[in-house]
């Protein structure tokens, strides 16, 4: 397999997130990644303390330059996630723009991260930059609902509401929309949360087809830091893989999901002891260790095809 | 394995040098690596162009300042390679020296890049700043011949020369010594490089032993960037899992090296066509594709005990 993904994230120093989170999944995998540390900070900033250095819009454009320089600015894919500067996200917008003329199939995975449970936790001028800007020219989002319902300016209250927004998202762009997690009531009990999936195919004669799918997914009782990066890199590497059947490219991924989650919240308990709440640091995934679930993962949550 | 690495070395976007070298390897084999990137650049410097921006002394300090501040300064190893700044060295010396005060067993495997072929480039005052300061701190040490020779001021012209240049070396610090590449006749031929190990241990019974090895290893026709860190990177993981068996550690390490550098020569003469030599970028290591040899290595490469005596 010869696929080569740009990935343009934060670098951190210590734990599994941004680039440090994606990258080795995705080379586990057999994926050639090329990545542009857009951040360079000694972990991520859900620990008491943090500290690093920013790249400049004019110096990801210094980086892409040596890269065109050496005409080897052809990708497969282009992989980006959190971003807290409009000029950063508007480069990116120009150099996904640029490596599509280069390579009209490029597939550009793009997680529109905004905030979530009802509230921005990034600036918010990058709003209108990532509606009008970013998802046009993506081919895979996953956004969790409020991003969804940000970008649609439609609320979420039943299945049904799921289903025209994911629509409203094919229009501004992506031919598949994965909404990574919704509070919308599972089947399966409140230990339980709902993802919802959305993909566009046009088949040989022509006719085209959306196949929606609908997962419900175990509930876990700590915040993890990553994960949504982790997602995004995996959702990448099984719809490559499964380029039409988005019910099986979500199976794997969240599946993996579920496998790393599993062991990391495990470890992650008894480094902190009996009784006690594990701290960031005890929370990093384990990504490493969970080198065979990345390769192979077992299915354990199976997708309802809706319509 | 609960085993961290502290690697300090140079990202690339595209490529395998520096940390993009030595990362990926490190994790298929189970050890967690926290990694500061001392540069970001586009690719390495081979290529017709470069583009990137360097990491100063200051902003080094101020994230391992936000690693000490978590109190998650606690590593097994720290892993160093090219360096050409010298304020940048160091604050990396500064570093090491707190963490083996946090960690008095950590294993710090330098490479002490500054030159090949007798001639060196790195700046000439990074000499001072690792023969005095870098080297004493090191405990597995991974010079080529030139740089061994600027290191201890001896040169090499035969392998009594390299035993007493590797032992004058352990007098400045580390245990471990592995002489990369030679130019030294090997007696497989000159299609062949010698490189030679030396490892000081202390026995269960409490005595000193010196463990010298030599392996010959094939030569292959073409320049490669990143090799020098890969091999730093894996000596680090077969010492880890054979820590008084030279032998064994560097024929695994070799044997690595050898398929990964096969794999590649073979994957860039296809992309350059017949008859034409490839270019930096089709000689990118093809990392990413030896997972399965990184991971268990068919043991390819035979080393040879050239002295065991004990001390």
């Amino acid at each position: 397999m010869e696929c080569r993904v740009l990935s343009i994230q934060s670098h951190v120093v210590r734990g599994y997130v941004g680039n440090k989170s994606a990258s080795f999944p995705l080379q586990v995998l057999g994926f050639e990644v090329d990545s542009i540390n857009s951040v360079q900070f000694s972990n991520h900033t859900g620990y008491s303390h943090w500290k690093g250095q920013v790249l400049t819009a004019d110096e990801l454009h210094v980086l892409y330059e040596g890269i065109k320089l050496n005409n080897v600015h052809q990708y497969d894919y282009v992989l980006t996630g959190y971003t807290r500067d409009t000029s950063f996200l508007e480069m990116v917008v120009d150099i996904v723009q640029e490596l599509k003329r280069a390579n009209p199939s490029l597939v550009y995975v793009c997680d529109p991260v905004l905030g979530d449970h009802g509230s921005m936790y990034v600036p918010q001028n990058l709003y209108p930059v990532y509606k009008n800007k970013v998802v046009p020219v993506a081919d895979i989002i996953t956004p969790n609902q409020f991003e969804a319902e940000l970008l649609t300016g439609k609320t979420i209250t039943s299945q049904k509401d799921a289903v025209e927004v994911m629509d409203l998202l094919h229009a501004m762009g992506p031919d598949t929309v994965v909404i990574t997690s919704s509070d919308l009531p599972p089947r399966l009990g409140d230990r339980f949360l709902v993802s919802l999936g959305s993909q566009r195919h046009v088949h040989p004669d022509g006719s085209r087809t959306t196949e929606r799918v609908r997962m419900e997914v175990p509930k876990v009782d700590a915040v993890f830091v990553g994960t949504g990066d982790l997602f995004a890199a995996m959702l990448l590497a099984w719809t490559h893989h499964y380029p039409n059947d988005l019910k099986t490219a979500c199976e794997k991924t969240f599946s993996v999901m579920h496998h790393v989650i599993k062991r990391t919240i495990s470890y992650a308990h008894e480094l902190a002891g009996p009784g006690r709440r594990p701290s960031p640091p005890q929370l990093e995934l384990r990504m490493v260790q969970s080198k065979a679930d990345i390769e192979d993962p077992a299915i354990v949550t199976e997708a309802m095809l809706i319509s | 394995m609960e085993c961290r690495v502290l690697s300090i070395q140079s990202h690339v976007v595209r490529g395998y040098v520096g940390n993009k070298s030595a990362t990926f390897p490190l994790q298929v084999l189970g050890f967690e690596v926290d990694s500061i990137n001392s540069v970001q650049f586009s690719n390495h410097t081979g290529y017709g162009h470069w583009k990137g921006q360097v990491l100063t002394a200051e902003e080094l300090n101020v994230l391992y300042e936000g690693i000490k501040l978590n109190n998650v300064n606690h590593y097994d190893y720290i892993l160093t390679g090219y360096s050409r700044d010298t304020s940048f060295l160091e604050t990396v010396v500064d570093i090491i020296k707190e963490l083996k005060r946090t960690n008095p067993k950590l294993v710090y495997v330098c490479d002490p890049v500054m030159g090949d072929q007798g001639a060196m480039y790195v700046p000439e005052n990074l000499l001072p700043v690792y023969r005095d300061k870098v080297v004493p701190l090191a405990d597995i040490l991974t010079p080529n011949q030139f740089e061994a020779e600027i290191l201890t001021g001896r040169k090499i012209h035969s392998v009594e020369d390299a035993i007493e240049v590797m032992d004058l070396l352990h007098k400045m610090g580390p245990e471990t010594v592995v002489l990369t590449s030679t130019d030294l006749p090997s007696t497989r031929g000159d299609q062949f490089l010698v490189t030679l190990g030396s490892q000081k241990s202390v026995k269960p019974d409490g005595t000193n032993t010196v463990q010298k090895i030599c392996l010959d290893i094939p030569k292959v026709d073409a320049v490669f960037v990143g090799t020098g860190d890969l091999f730093a990177a894996m000596l680090l993981a077969w010492t880890h899992h054979h820590p008084n068996d030279l032998k064994s550690a560097c024929e695994k390490t070799a044997s690595v090296m050898h398929h990964v550098i096969k794999r590649t020569i073979k994957y860039a003469n296809e992309l350059a066509g017949p008859g034409k030599k490839p270019n930096a970028a089709q000689l990118e290591l093809r990392m990413v594709q030896s997972k399965a040899d990184i991971e268990n290595p068919a043991v390819v490469l035979e080393a040879r005990v050239i002295q065991k005596k004990n001390q």
